[in-house]
């Protein structure tokens, strides 16, 4: 064998970003044509993905044969003693997010050569998605802080410009905006971290970081205090990132952009950054028992925060996005366990199967507005479906398949991931196991509701009374939203075509199988990512300690399952009547997603917007109104007022000349 | 004797805009644009071949020396060279002087006399930048307000008058003050007057003489950067003035603020510099989250940007405070990258009033669905503007941060404060240019807008020259070794003086407040050995 992969590895991030470039360049300079070159230019966007994908995967294949990690570094900036430097590193955890990456980007590009057949922004899009992917790879390889925030801010941006792809949509607008704003309040914090941690280390490299400023609290250079602070500031970063209560709001309202985007970017991979970034930064963390604590808090409150809302949406996107919030939570709980191992499996597996349910919402969504037109106030909304698993029954299956997995039933990919954290937080935080075992539950339920009023039952689309209730609660007009859609083509929805089901198909099959990969007495995930914490766990390992808590949680889920059943199957209980009309206060606080939305829009949007308008009436009244004074007072003889308006000014600049020139010759003929 | 680069560049555009008014042309301006697009670019290309011919990145002198003796008896020369500090800012203006004589195209109003003062605006800013002696400053520095002030008088909007009359008052009245410093450092000491940059510096003067002549320099240069509350005269010229005047305003008429304190506010007066540090980073930070406001709640789309360039600006003064290479560095390179990119986004501003004929956000909306490819420009330059990475206002705004973030000059306790303060802009920013975006371009299209404008997409000439300015953008974003190595050894020979100074004159204002300095904290022992201060090398 030539060279190692590892060698190669800048090629990942490059490949996409060129592709995207050259379309880009061509959408500006040749939009027509290269608009007209939807399959070629799509081929040749999924040819880079692709080959970026192929190069992951021998990179991985070569961590996991036992290669060296690898790091490459230039100077990137400098001035005085300071260089900035740039480069890449592949070790394992790399290595495996690159795969992860470049599989689902590549799966989700086949996929949108379906979904978005019909958009004429179907060039752009493809564009975009080449550029997230580069982004997103190049934050997997970054070396040190400073390149991750660098990339931090391209997905960051990608995001921006997916969310708001459809920018006639005011939703999308205002959604791709908010993304970009509440991700800058974290980066707020990622920045000043990172600074502050260059200012006491002198480095922005993960592990030289960690060990300086262990050795800086111990010479009491920095307090334990400031150590904590600055820790927590970074951690700012994922909480945005990775949709962390309270900076989770954005991440619902991005379910705006294209659905095949709400599976890449805002489930599986750049939300999934900020856990990445936290398992980067163990050995930063880890000393410090206080960052762990409320890292492994925050990630409790978001995941119940998640699932509660996720129990009563109606929209099958948002329900689904409040699930990953949720899920979100678990990884971030274990990262705060101190089991970065287990937080990673989740990620991986997480990725998978909620790839894979969005992939397949969105199929529900393709397919239900061939019946209620483009108005996704009516194509997401499941008081319209029902039924579809008699027209769709590879996106049926597939859904079903991932809302096993999520739920936690073995021999599933989510059981083996979800139950590791669980197991970990019983070991580290048994209060925050207690709330993370009740959400399980709670997680099972709210999937299966999904899946039942989606797909079972009978078909509800045709109901107009009810699309007109629909209309008038998001707002719109009754006739607006018909006319632009391409009309009522049937009467049922149909199976999507083969680019959107092979992506579902191929899915199914890590959603089921990876989780062999990680059970807890013969990891082979965690001797790839941390050789001495697999054999720990191994040596640790116990079946007393595993069936017990691994039985509650597989319990509890099937008690989910069997309340969704009974409610929205069988339709034994209405838990309309039985829950919601006897706690309305619950209920009202759950459906207004706990008043989060409403709090930031009182208090930092609308205060915000009153603060410039009193800081620019201050600038135009007292700034400008003095100066404007002052020259009043001075011209206000009228003559010079009157002099200046007449617009010979230039008259003035003479006589500064003039007064120059008098001041030379004055001087040379004193000197 | 070698090829005059310097001066040629400085003569070339005022010579030729003398013979502009022989050129032959029917009044519409068809060939007198040739012309003086063809003068722009000759002049850029020389100074261009200045760099590549006689500029070494890697010297901290002063190179492509020219002197000849003046007015002997007051010691004038013209003196004109180039180090760190000027090269760029010149290459940066004689390259966006060009792009605006190409955004200037549609003109046809006064042709002749609108190029004319174009081009002898190039010449007098190239002089602002090269010349070495401060009566020669202070002369280039009154030649370019009147052009200025003509181009907004006779070239502006409705309220033009009172704007260049703002204009014209505020900096010719601040620039009073420049007039009185240079007299009063060229006099300082007795003997024969020199104004030269070089024998200022070495004068040696007394440190109440400095802190003197520093504020007063301070306020003729605040005004032009600008610096709150300082900037009134800004948001109304430009407010007012077309297209191709405000990339010039933007592009480099504030750059010549921040340049000057460099050149004569830390090279020449360094002690006073560092009593005077601490409040131009308060300053900076004032502005970076005054203006963010002011701009956010600005309706107006040009006045909005107007604000973001201020705001911008306190990232300059924040560099120039640090007291650092890289803080300074971070400056030097702000100075640029917001030249490129507050001229790209102003004349984006002049396209879309072409085709909207307004400027009121509220009486646009759902712009983007004509015009995509102008939607894709705009989102491009905003993107710069609010600092993404890959560009160059990622860059120089971070390396200030960094900068001034490890500056020992600082306790931590200010330092935590003003750091803080300014990464509330980082969040600032993208509000006021993402809603602004949102406004033009997202949601429906406005019914009114398009019934009685005409929405045509962008055009290749503009594509073409927001082409231009985005290559550098983003080659300085991917490397900006490309330019801060250009610079790096003046910067560094500077900061060495800051350092000296530093060492001199003792605790900073504001220290105590926060916690008592340990002198010479950090600081290399090498550091602290006299630098060499740029020197002459008199021609032969």
């Amino acid at each position: 064998m030539g060279m190692p992969a590892a060698d190669l590895a800048w090629l990942i991030p490059l490949l996409p970003l060129l592709g995207a470039c050259i379309t880009g360049l061509g959408l500006l300079c040749f939009n027509r044509t290269v608009n007209r070159l939807r399959k070629p230019v799509a081929w040749f966007l999924i040819t880079c993905v692709g080959a970026a994908a192929v190069l992951s995967f021998a990179v991985l294949a070569e961590q996991l044969a036992g290669a060296a990690p690898r790091e490459m570094l230039f100077d990137w900036a400098s001035a005085g003693t300071f260089n900035l430097q740039m480069g890449y590193r592949v070790d394992p955890l790399a290595a495996v997010m690159l795969a992860l990456v470049t599989t689902i980007a590549l799966l989700v590009m086949v996929y949108s050569d379906g979904y978005m057949a019909h958009d004429k922004g179907y060039v752009r899009f493809f564009t975009y998605l080449a550029l997230f992917s580069s982004s997103m790879l190049g934050l997997v390889i970054s070396p040190n802080l400073l390149e991750i925030y660098v990339f931090w801010e391209l997905v960051g941006m990608c995001s921006y410009l997916l969310v708001g792809f459809w920018y006639d949509r005011d939703g999308a607008a205002n959604a791709a905006q908010k993304a970009f704003v509440v991700n800058r309040v974290g980066d707020f914090g990622l920045l000043l971290g990172i600074l502050g941690l260059f200012w006491a280390t002198g480095s922005f490299g993960f592990e030289t970081v960690g060990v300086r400023l262990q050795e800086a609290v111990a010479d009491g250079r920095v307090s334990t205090a400031v150590a904590v602070i600055l820790c927590l500031l970074v951690f700012m970063g994922p909480m945005a990132k990775s949709a962390q209560f309270p900076l989770h709001v954005w991440l619902p309202d991005a379910m705006e952009g294209p659905t095949p985007i709400s599976a890449l970017i805002h489930a599986a991979t750049m939300v999934a950054a900020g856990v990445f970034l936290v398992a980067r930064l163990q050995p930063v963390y880890s000393p410090y028992p206080v960052v762990q604590v409320v890292i492994a808090v925050i990630g409790t409150i978001t995941l119940f925060l998640g699932a509660s809302i996720a129990l009563t949406q109606q929209d099958l996107k948002k329900g689904l996005a409040y699930s990953t919030v949720s899920q979100l939570g678990y990884m971030m709980l274990a990262m705060g366990c101190g089991a970065p191992v287990a937080g990673m499996f989740h990620l991986v597996t997480h990725a998978f199967f909620k790839a894979m349910l969005f992939l397949g919402s969105g199929s529900v969504i393709h397919a239900m507005e061939e019946v209620v037109g483009h108005e996704p106030a009516l194509a997401q909304d499941m008081r319209l479906m029902g039924g579809l698993r008699k027209y769709m029954p590879i996106t049926a299956i597939t859904f079903l398949i991932g809302c096993i997995a999520i739920a936690g039933i073995p021999p599933l990919a989510g059981f083996w991931s979800k139950d590791e954290i669980l197991g970990q937080a019983f070991n580290t935080f048994p209060i925050l196991w207690a709330a993370g075992f009740l959400t399980a539950g709670m997680t099972a339920f709210y999937m299966f509701r999904l899946y039942f009023l989606t797909f079972e039952g009978s078909f509800r689309g045709n109901d107009t009374a009810m699309q007109a209730q629909l209309l008038s609660a998001a707002g719109k007009g009754g006739a607006e939203g018909h006319e632009e859609g391409q009309g009522h083509h049937s009467s049922h929805p149909h199976e999507s075509g083969w680019q959107m089901a092979a992506p579902l198909v191929v899915l199914a099959v890590p959603s089921v199988l990876i989780g062999l990969l990680g059970t807890p007495w013969n990891s082979r995930f965690a001797r790839a990512l941390n050789a001495e914490e697999a054999a720990e766990m191994a040596h640790h390992f116990s079946w007393g300690e595993f069936l017990p808590l691994a039985g509650a949680s597989v319990a509890i889920s099937v008690a989910g399952i069997s309340l969704a059943v009974l409610a929205y199957f069988l339709h034994r209980i209405d838990l309309g009547q039985a829950v919601a009309a006897r706690f309305p206060a619950v209920n009202k606080f759950l459906a207004n997603k706990w008043y989060l939305d409403a709090i930031n829009d009182k208090l930092f949007v609308q205060g915000s917007r009153n603060l410039a308008k009193r800081v620019l009436d201050v600038d135009s009244k007292v700034v400008d109104g003095v100066v404007n004074l002052t020259g009043l007072l001075t011209l206000g003889s009228g003559e010079g007022l009157k002099y200046f308006e007449t617009g010979r000014a230039q008259f003035y600049a003479l006589i500064v000349f003039g007064g120059v020139i008098a001041m030379v010759v004055l001087f040379s003929a004193f000197g | 004797m070698p090829f005059p680069w310097l001066s040629a560049a400085i003569l070339l555009p005022i010579a030729a805009s003398l013979l502009i008014f022989f050129v032959p042309d029917e009044g519409d301006g068809r060939k007198v644009r040739w012309y003086a697009l063809g003068v722009a670019l000759v002049t850029f290309l020389l100074t261009v071949g200045g760099y590549l011919n006689g500029y070494d990145p890697a010297s901290d002198q002063l190179q492509l020396v020219e002197r000849f003796s003046w007015l002997p008896d007051l010691g004038l020369a013209w003196s004109v060279g180039a180090d760190g500090l000027s090269m760029p800012l010149i290459l940066l203006t004689s390259f966006i002087t060009a792009l605006a004589c190409l955004a200037a195209w549609p003109v046809t109003f006064k042709p002749k006399l609108f190029y004319f003062l174009l081009l002898a605006m190039d010449g007098g800013q190239i002089a602002v930048f090269a010349v070495q002696d401060m009566l020669l400053f202070f002369l280039a520095w009154e030649l370019e307000l009147i052009p200025v002030y003509l181009l907004l008088a006779i070239w502006g909007g409705k309220k033009r008058q009172y704007a260049a009359t703002k204009f014209i008052l505020y900096t010719a009245g601040s620039s009073l003050f420049i007039l009185l410093a240079a007299l009063a450092m060229g006099f300082y000491g007795g003997g024969t007057p020199s104004f030269e940059y070089t024998a200022l510096a070495a004068k040696g003067f007394g440190t109440g003489f400095q802190v003197l002549c520093y504020a007063a320099l301070l306020i003729a240069f605040g005004v032009k950067l600008p610096i709150v509350p300082l900037h009134t005269w800004l948001p109304d010229a430009h407010g007012e003035a077309t297209a191709p005047v405000h990339m010039l305003l933007a592009g480099i008429l504030l750059k010549m603020g921040g340049y000057a304190l460099l050149r004569f506010n830390v090279q020449i007066l360094p002690d006073a510099h560092v009593k005077f540090a601490p409040f131009l980073v308060v300053l900076g930070v004032v502005n970076i989250i005054y203006a963010a406001l002011t701009s956010f709640a600005q309706r107006n789309l040009k006045r909005k940007i107007a604000y973001s360039s201020i705001s911008h600006m306190g990232f300059v003064l924040i560099g120039i405070g640090s007291l650092t290479a890289l803080g300074t560095s971070g400056a030097m390179l702000q100075m640029v990258s917001h030249g490129l990119i507050g001229a790209s986004l102003f004349f984006l501003v002049g396209a879309t009033y072409d085709r909207t004929h307004t400027l009121q956000l509220d009486e646009m909306g759902g712009v983007g669905q004509k015009m995509r490819k102008m939607f894709a420009l705009w989102t491009v330059c905003s993107l710069a503007s609010l600092a993404l990475p890959g560009m160059s206002g990622f860059v120089s705004e971070l390396m200030v941060f960094v900068g001034f973030a490890t500056s020992e000059a600082y306790s931590l306790g200010f330092r935590i404060i003003i750091s803080t303060l300014a990464a509330i802009g980082v969040i600032l920013t993208p509000i006021y240019l993402l809603s602004m975006l949102r406004e033009i371009f997202f949601g429906k299209e406005n019914a009114e807008l398009i019934s009685h404008s005409n929405l045509v997409d962008a055009e290749p000439r503009e594509i073409y020259v927001i082409s231009c300015l985005l290559i550098p953008i983003i080659g300085i974003g991917l490397y900006p070794r490309i330019m801060t190595d250009s610079y790096r050894a003046s910067i560094e020979t500077l900061v060495q003086r800051e350092t000296l100074a530093l060492a001199r004159v003792g605790p900073l204002p504001l220290q105590n407040v926060l916690r008592p300095l340990q002198p010479g904290l950090g600081l290399p022992a090498a550091a602290l050995q006299a630098p060499p201060l740029t020197t002459f090398r008199p021609t032969p």
